[in-house]
């Protein structure tokens, strides 16, 4: 038996790794046999998560991302504990439901920052001489809302968007450096923030959003399971790519 | 939040002109009560008064009255 998906003696950093998909991401690439570094703000949560993972010598560090300049200093002060990194996870991210009348520009820069600006300075800091081995996978998370539109979504869609193209320009930047980069883009999954959405909706509204997926609603762990075929060797030949996980929401 | 307050934020909310909503109108009256604008109401009071609003509760409000009494305390009476 082979599993072409091992990751035996990886070390992979996750953001967000305390809630959702990256929680779930971590959980999987454990198993798969890699040494975790877990990010996130809430040390409760991550520990939560370090619980579940199989195998030892992970790492847990509380981080705020929104600390953009810090995070080139603070990756190779992580990895100077670690050792180098053979991948990073960027699941950490903000969502909300704003239409144009009540956007403030602090909504959107807030969210900017997380999803985006952060997406980019990890980057920044993971190629860093000593931060990264000699190859290295990046998976960022965008989103179906990156690929189509929904009213009241504009901000959100449009940093999930930025994602889709941020992939691209740096799988042709980062090629040399033998790093690749991929996103994968969920339609709704149910986690958190999801959760916090549908809070909102009427139960016609929900039955109306669970119609657009003919499979249904997605789980953390269909989403993990993409992420971990990327960043394996089974991604070998694989950069600058949107890996669509969405149960059919996009092919209407 | 008094009342007033929150009448301002719902003409934002509605796109309404300043200082017209009086507090006694029905939702039905004021016309622009549409799917954007309970999108925009449910946000507007999760920022501005840390409320998560069911979309199914709103369902039921039928005047801008029972829209202050969702709110509950988060608004004086002056
Ligand atoms: N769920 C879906 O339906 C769905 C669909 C498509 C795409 N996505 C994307 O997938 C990603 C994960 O979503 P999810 O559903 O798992 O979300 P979630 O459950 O809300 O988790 C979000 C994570 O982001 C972390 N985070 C937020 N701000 C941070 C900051 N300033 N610094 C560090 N960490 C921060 C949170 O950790 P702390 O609270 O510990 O800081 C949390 O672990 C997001 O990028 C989301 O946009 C989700």
């Amino acid at each position: 038996m082979i599993n072409p998906m091992e990751l035996i003696d990886r070390t992979i950093m996750v953001t967000g790794a305390s809630s959702g998909i990256g929680r779930e991401t971590a959980i999987l690439l454990s198993q798969l046999g890699a040494r975790l570094i877990l990010i996130g703000r809430n040390a409760e949560q991550l520990n939560k998560t370090l619980a579940s993972l199989e195998g030892t010598a992970h790492h847990v560090y509380t981080f705020d991302l929104s600390n953009i300049d810090e995070i080139p200093r603070w990756m190779k002060e992580v990895t100077s504990a670690s050792g180098p990194l053979h991948g990073l996870v960027h699941s950490a991210g903000l969502q909300f439901t704003r239409p144009l009348r009540i956007m403030s520009s602090e909504n959107i820069e807030e969210l900017m920052r997380v999803n985006v600006t952060a997406a980019i300075f990890l980057a920044k800091a993971f190629r860093q001489k000593g931060v990264s081995a000699d190859s290295g996978s990046i998976v960022y998370l965008s989103s179906v809302m990156g690929l189509v539109g929904q009213s009241g979504q504009s901000a959100y869609s449009a940093s999930k968007g930025a994602l889709v193209t941020l992939t691209k320009s740096l799988a042709l930047e980062l090629s040399r450096e033998n790093i690749r980069v991929n996103c994968v883009a969920p339609a709704m999954v149910t986690t958190e923030m999801s959760g916090k959405m549908l809070e909102l909706l009427t139960p016609e509204q929900v039955l109306q959003i669970e119609a657009m997926h003919p499979l249904g609603l997605g789980r953390p762990r269909d989403v993990a399971n993409a992420i971990a075929f990327l960043l394996a060797d089974t991604g070998r030949w694989i950069t600058g790519t949107t890996l669509v996980l969405d149960g059919g929401y996009t092919a209407h | 939040m008094t009342q007033q307050e929150f009448l301002r934020e719902l003409e934002e909310v509605l796109e309404a002109d300043a200082e017209s909503i009086k507090g006694d109108e029905t939702l039905a009256d004021l016309g622009s009560w549409d799917s954007l604008a309970v999108m925009s109401f449910i946000a507007m009071v999760d920022e501005n008064y840390g409320v998560t609003l069911a979309a199914s509760k709103l369902a039921s409000a039928k005047n801008v009255e029972d829209l202050i009494a969702l709110l509950g305390d988060k608004i004086s009476n002056t």
